[in-house]
């Protein structure tokens, strides 16, 4: 029994997702404050987020775990909608002007379930977040 | 005046809060994070992060982020594909609370479903916030 994406592509442990790049702006991160309704103004502020201790605006982090969602829609298609997991820890944060690279292997393939390593990293090869994104597929013999 | 995060203690209920998926806000959302693939799967579907999006901006209106506030982690489980149009309903409670060297550690736990209870998404916020500063103490003779 062998798993498979939403092309059909045999998934083996380490296979890689095709991977997610985002150009990140303050247009951008203003823009999904307004869709979310997350105004904090350590989003959407410079001067004020200029004296916290991140020293200036930083991106939401749902807006980064919607990059690795999308990587997910397009690797596994509907299958991602109706029985994803993602288990994700930040590690530091996206600014404007980053270049955000979601990316993702295969860990485990087997049993009907596709288990994935999952990050976001910056330009700069920072590592903005990681961690395990999980997802019920059919197997194929 | 909803009430302040780092006041709610552990087992605290937000109130229920509906979550309309209207055609405009999930094109104003999609729009936002740039998803591509969403428009790739059968029409009217609701990329997976936006309901967990719409479920934290419930928690966000019914009580007050303190400046400094830190999104740490997320976990969620996406449980069936949402329709654009469709009204769900986001339930969520402190799971977690713990304070260390000044910070207080919250754990949310989200679960969203419809008006019958057919679950939609469930998942974990973790977050964290400096403690509140000490009132000063009232002199007393």
């Amino acid at each position: 029994m062998t798993e498979q994406d939403v092309r059909g592509t045999v998934l083996l442990p380490g296979s890689e997702l095709a991977p997610v790049v985002k150009e990140l702006t303050q247009e951008k991160i203003s823009h999904y404050a307004g869709a979310s309704g997350d105004h904090n103004p350590l989003h959407t502020d410079a001067e004020f987020a200029a004296r916290t201790q991140f020293g200036g605006v930083i991106a939401h982090g749902m807006l980064i775990l919607a990059y690795l969602s999308e990587m997910m829609t397009a690797a596994f298609g509907q299958a991602w909608l109706s029985g994803g997991t993602l288990k994700i820890r930040f590690r530091a944060p996206a600014r404007p002007g980053d270049t955000v690279a979601a990316s993702g292997h295969v860990l485990e393939a087997e049993g009907g379930r596709t288990v994935c390593a999952v990050e976001c990293r910056n330009q700069r090869g920072e590592t903005l977040a990681t961690g395990e994104a999980a997802v019920a597929t059919r197997g194929a013999r | 005046m909803p009430p302040n995060l780092e006041a709610l203690p552990k087992g605290y209920e937000f109130p229920p809060t509906p979550l309309d998926l209207s055609s405009e806000w999930v094109q104003g959302y999609v729009l936002a994070v740039e998803d591509e693939a969403i428009g790739g799967l059968s029409e009217g579907l609701v990329p997976a992060m936006a309901v967990a999006a719409l479920a934290l901006r419930a928690i966000l209106d019914s009580a007050k982020l303190p400046p400094g506030a830190i999104h740490l982690g997320q976990e969620l489980a996406f449980l069936r594909p949402v329709h654009v149009g469709e009204r769900l309903w986001a339930r969520a409670l402190v799971a977690s609370r713990g304070e260390r060297q000044g910070w207080i550690l919250m754990g949310i736990d989200l679960n969203v479903g419809d008006e019958s209870a057919r679950p939609a998404m469930t998942g974990r916020a973790m977050v964290t916030m400096p403690c509140p500063e000490p009132q000063p103490e009232t002199w007393k003779r």
